[in-house]
């Protein structure tokens, strides 16, 4: 059988109150045995000085031990020498009635005993005892009762973080809890709470945005496909006319199938299931063979293609995919860069030893405002012009999956209107 | 005259097993339909086949457990596998079953005909020196291409291209074959056809403009073939 885990609160407050009432119990307990000792040393001096007075009147005036006795009044004494009793009050030797002292002094001819009643020192200490004894279960009382207060008023932070986190779901996530303040150890849990939030609300926003452009890419090949389908269906052609309408549509589906390798290319990158074999790769003779066999495109529009390999630079990396990373960059550059332009790639070593891979354009630049976004899946500057240029809008972001899965990053640098530079960097260790 | 060769195809899918029986036909195979692992391979058992083209997503019975049974009965017909999974695991699980090739859905039905002609051709290895169509001849030993006696100045990747075209003479080349086999670019998401369409162009400025008769043809959609002008 399970017993049930009592509530923080619970056991806190149980926790508070047994620590107080093991520290109460050890303080009784020191106190009494405290009290008890200075009562019999004080009672024990009384004896001491009674000894010593009657010893005094013995040895001066033995006749005037009865005076004594008298004026001693609560105390019993005996005086002997040898079995000779000198002087005895009346109840000697103390009754057994009640609780006596005694303390004698001798030497080799006489004998002094003295006896106090402790009766009212036992009746102080155990006032005492019963006053600790009555008091310690209602001071831990009072410690459970305000101990559970405290607990409830110190964790009631935690209970309205539940109860806020509760209400965020993935619908309202941009919903905050509350920080009443940040230094204490719930308000640094409140921030920690909504940093995470606030990761998981982007993640979210991208993967609707994603949502949202990838069914909008989907479906436009798709309407593209039926409305050329219904159309040619709705009057008869030629046969000519039929071959025109059936390869139109296959341009759709090539454009489709595109898209669809694209997106599950990224799909299994980002859930890591493609798997890489790092090999030595030579840097500059990947940046020859993706600028020599892009060339064509180049040329085609006038550019200026340039390929400097500064130096002999080796990187560890899987090949196939490093070499897809950069050619989407410098497809990239070729498609945003108007005829006539420059693009110049290069591969390198930074004084830090990283290799890179420098694709320079002299395209149009990207804005500030889209640089952090430029990878990101379906991004587009100008959804015009890209779709003229036949982009899918994935090929920065499979640029960006190629390097980083390389354990590299890319870097850009861009200024409007006179180009971008995007530097791939693989780190030497 | 060549004997007809017989393909078997196995897709239980209704309309992609019609444009491949339809496909196939259009270039002289004898074609039979099997819906169903078990179907296949009951015909398999049954008939000679040349060639067999397999689903792996069958009802009933699996395309791989279909072609490991058949291999354990020591069957030596090569066997095509049609798969939508292209992870590189489903393809060497393909491979080790005995497929002989495989091809990944949606597929382009010049790249399937490639490829049972490849698997057809097997064993007979062809030591071709010299390729030609018409007045184009192209010498793979010096590397040179004449189009009516002269001589035309290509460079590599070109040369490359025609060669492809050349050794599937008649039949259409997609822009995914040329990728793959003479670009050499496994990746798929690679940005490719316009550099395939830039390329073509060029070599068609070159062997077809200035002559009477073209030979390299766009087949919209599908990709490119070399073949006498029909019109």
């Amino acid at each position: 059988m399970r017993v049930a885990v009592p509530s923080v609160r619970t056991r806190l407050t149980l926790w508070h109150a047994g620590v107080l009432a093991l520290v109460i119990c050890l303080f009784s307990a020191g106190t009494l045995l405290f009290v008890r000792a200075g009562l019999y040393r004080a009672l024990d001096e009384q004896i001491e000085r009674d000894l010593a007075t009657i010893e005094k009147v013995y040895r001066e005036e033995t006749g005037d031990l009865g005076e004594l006795d008298h004026r001693m009044g609560m105390t019993l004494f005996e005086v002997a020498e040898g079995h000779t009793v000198i002087y005895r009050t009346a109840s000697w030797p103390p009754p057994d009635t009640k609780p006596y002292r005694m303390r004698a002094s001798a030497d080799a001819v006489h004998r002094i005993s003295v006896a106090r009643d402790e009766t009212a020192l036992r009746q102080t200490l155990w006032t005492l005892a019963v006053i600790l004894a009555m008091g310690i279960p209602c001071a831990i009382g009072l410690a459970i009762a305000g101990g559970y207060l405290l607990a409830g008023r110190v964790l009631a932070p935690v209970g309205a973080m539940a109860a806020t986190a509760r209400r965020i779901t993935a619908e309202s996530l941009s919903a905050r809890l509350p920080v009443e303040n940040p230094r204490d150890e719930f308000g640094q849990l409140a921030n920690v709470f909504n940093e995470t939030l606030s990761r998981l609300d982007a993640a979210f926003e991208q993967l609707r945005r994603f949502t949202a452009d990838a069914s909008h890419e989907l479906r436009t090949p798709l309407t593209g496909m039926r409305s050329i389908g219904e159309v040619a269906l709705q009057r008869s052609l030629t046969v000519q006319e039929y071959r025109e309408v059936v390869a139109s549509m296959l341009e759709e589906v090539d454009r489709l199938t595109r898209l669809v390798e694209n997106l599950l290319l990224l799909t299994r990158a980002e859930a890591g299931r493609i798997p890489l074999t790092p090999t030595v790769v030579d840097l500059c003779e990947l940046v020859v063979s993706v600028s020599e066999s892009l060339r064509v495109l180049a040329e085609d529009k006038d550019q200026k293609l340039t390929v400097e390999p500064l130096a002999p630079v080796t990187a560890a990396c899987d090949a196939s995919i490093l070499r897809l990373g950069v050619t989407n960059l410098v497809y990239n550059a070729i498609t945003y860069t108007p005829n006539k332009g420059v693009i110049s790639v290069a591969a390198t070593r930074s004084p830090a030893g990283d290799a890179l891979i420098e694709v320079q354009d002299t395209g149009p630049g990207i804005p500030a405002a889209h640089r952090e976004r430029i990878f990101d899946r379906f991004y587009r500057l100008d959804s015009g012009r890209s779709r003229e240029t036949g982009g899918i809008g994935l090929g920065l972001a499979i640029a960006r999956w190629a390097v980083e899965a390389n354990g590299g990053r890319i870097e850009l640098e861009s200024e409007e209107g006179r180009g971008s530079l995007f530097r791939i960097v693989l780190p030497s260790s | 005259m060549r004997r007809t060769m017989r393909v078997l195809v196995v897709e239980d899918e209704k309309k992609v097993a019609k444009a491949l029986r339809e496909g196939l036909e259009a270039e002289h195979y004898r074609v039979r339909l099997a819906f169903s692992g078990e179907e296949g391979f009951f015909l398999v058992n049954h008939e000679a086949f040349d060639c067999v083209v397999l689903d792996l997503m069958l009802p009933q019975r699996d395309g791989l457990e279909v072609l490991t049974t058949l291999r354990k009965r020591g069957l030596q017909t090569p066997v095509l596998i049609l798969t939508a999974k292209d992870t590189i695991d489903d393809r060497v699980r393909g491979l080790d079953s005995g497929a002989d090739d495989y091809l990944v859905k949606p597929f382009a039905i010049p790249e399937l005909l490639a490829r049972i002609r490849a698997l057809l051709r097997r064993g007979r290895p062809d030591q071709i020196l010299k390729l030609h169509q018409d007045d184009l001849e192209m010498d793979l030993m010096t590397r040179t291409v004449v189009r009516a006696g002269q001589t035309l100045d290509l460079t590599a990747k070109e040369f490359e291209v025609l060669e492809y075209l050349l050794r599937h003479l008649g039949h259409v080349v997609s822009r995914e074959m040329l990728t793959r086999d003479v670009w050499r670019i496994a990746a798929r998401a690679t940005p490719f056809d316009n550099v395939i369409d830039v390329t073509i162009a060029r070599l068609r400025r070159k062997i077809d403009d200035p002559f009477q008769a073209k030979l390299l043809h766009t087949v919209r959609g599908v990709g490119f073939v070399l073949r006498r002008d029909r019109g």
